[in-house]
């Protein structure tokens, strides 16, 4: 990682450790979130979580050798209150992210801070070219803001999962190094 | 029951095979990745991983080696990974090149997608590539795929920046080609809505 903090005034982002499984837990298995936990493919995506499977997951996270997950820290209350992961599986190049805050401190301002320190360290301290992020299409509320934040969508996964009935799919989006530098007034670590 | 298509049979994989598939690992043309891997992929490496397969009745990919029925030789590998039960896999192919334009790579895909939506009742299988492989899009397009997503600029190969691409042919899609093939399997989605 490059000389960046990986915090802001009001959050920081830090290692994850065993003994994060409690809160972890608390809010992974929130209903609000049902889907879009963003954990290990080999865990399933909707059901209660046990502590041994948010045991495994932390194990799973900590093993990530091409990208890492991060815990979102509060400072005010000092707790853990989301998680982050980068991941370059399959080049560097194009890394994928995800952010995730747990309901109850949603609409605060905490994920747009994760997903900016994510994106500087990517495409400031990496070879990022173009950034992307998977979503599943019911999550409004994840569409807009990555389209506020300036990822655009390029394109869609069919039958990505069955939800409520009905299937839905994968909405891709994109941010490239150039759209985003641009946007930000330029390089600012330069 | 064999994996018999028109050209080709799909097997099983076994050690022989492995001389092969370092073989194709290593050609730049054949490596099927969205980025450059160096010529350094040996057989005992392969044997090693070959030999590293379990039993398992829970399977979410396998490769299988192309026979040209005609001579009996590997022309290549088919596989699919990522398999979601009764949901979607995505499929990959390489075709060794004596076997270009023999279309011994589209039967092998069509071979391949009988199977995996007559007998694993996949809803939509998905394949990746990339804009600097017309002749993968081009034959995945022969099967029915289309291109579903691009990303742009995510990868760097030969000296070039192209973009991924996501392919998808879906259940309801393949029957439609194949009317040949009755699918009496209910799409769960349509039982709901009472269709």
């Amino acid at each position: 990682m490059g000389g960046r903090s990986f915090e802001t005034e009001r959050m920081a982002l830090r290692a994850l450790e065993s003994e994060d499984a409690s809160s972890l837990q608390l809010y992974l298995n929130d209903g609000a979130i049902r889907g879009r936990r963003y954990v290990p493919g080999s865990v399933r995506d909707v059901e209660p979580l046990s502590r041994s499977h948010v045991s495994a997951i932390l194990e799973e996270w900590g093993k990530e050798k091409a990208g890492f997950t991060l815990g979102v820290l509060a400072k005010v209350s000092g707790r853990l209150i989301g998680h982050a992961t980068c991941e370059w599986n399959w080049d560097p190049h194009c890394p994928s992210v995800s952010v995730v805050i747990a309901p109850s401190q949603q609409r605060a301002g905490y994920g747009s801070e994760v997903l900016r320190l994510l994106v500087e360290h990517l495409f400031l301290d990496t070879p990022a070219h173009t950034i992307t992020g998977w979503i599943a299409s019911w999550n409004d509320s994840a569409l807009a803001f990555a389209a506020a934040f300036g990822f655009v969508e390029c394109g869609r996964i069919p039958r990505a999962g069955l939800r409520d009935g009905d299937y839905y799919e994968h909405v891709l989006v994109e941010l490239l190094h150039r759209e985003w530098a641009t946007g930000q007034g330029g390089h600012r670590a330069a | 029951m064999p994996l018999e298509g028109t050209l080709v049979v799909l097997r099983e994989e076994r050690r022989e095979d492995q001389k092969l598939f370092a073989e194709l690992r290593n050609d730049l043309a054949t490596q099927a990745w969205g980025q450059s891997l160096p010529p350094t992929y040996t057989e005992e490496m392969h044997v090693k991983r070959f030999e590293a397969m379990e039993f398992s009745y829970q399977r979410t990919s396998a490769r299988l080696p192309i026979i040209h029925k005609e001579t009996g030789e590997v022309a290549g590998f088919i596989s699919y990974t990522d398999l979601e039960p009764r949901l979607s896999a995505s499929i990959g192919l390489v075709v060794a090149k004596p076997f270009w334009g023999t279309r011994v790579g589209l039967d092998a895909q069509e071979t391949l997608l009988r199977f995996l939506f007559s007998e694993l009742g996949l809803r939509v299988v998905h394949l990746w590539t990339h804009s600097g492989n017309p002749r993968a899009v081009g034959l995945a397009e022969k099967s029915g795929f289309r291109v579903t997503a691009r990303i742009r600029e995510a990868v760097y190969k030969n000296g070039k920046l192209l973009d991924t691409l996501a392919m998808s042919l879906t259940r309801d899609e393949y029957y439609a080609r194949h009317p040949e093939f009755a699918d009496t399997l209910p799409d769960p989605v349509d039982l709901l809505r009472g269709a």
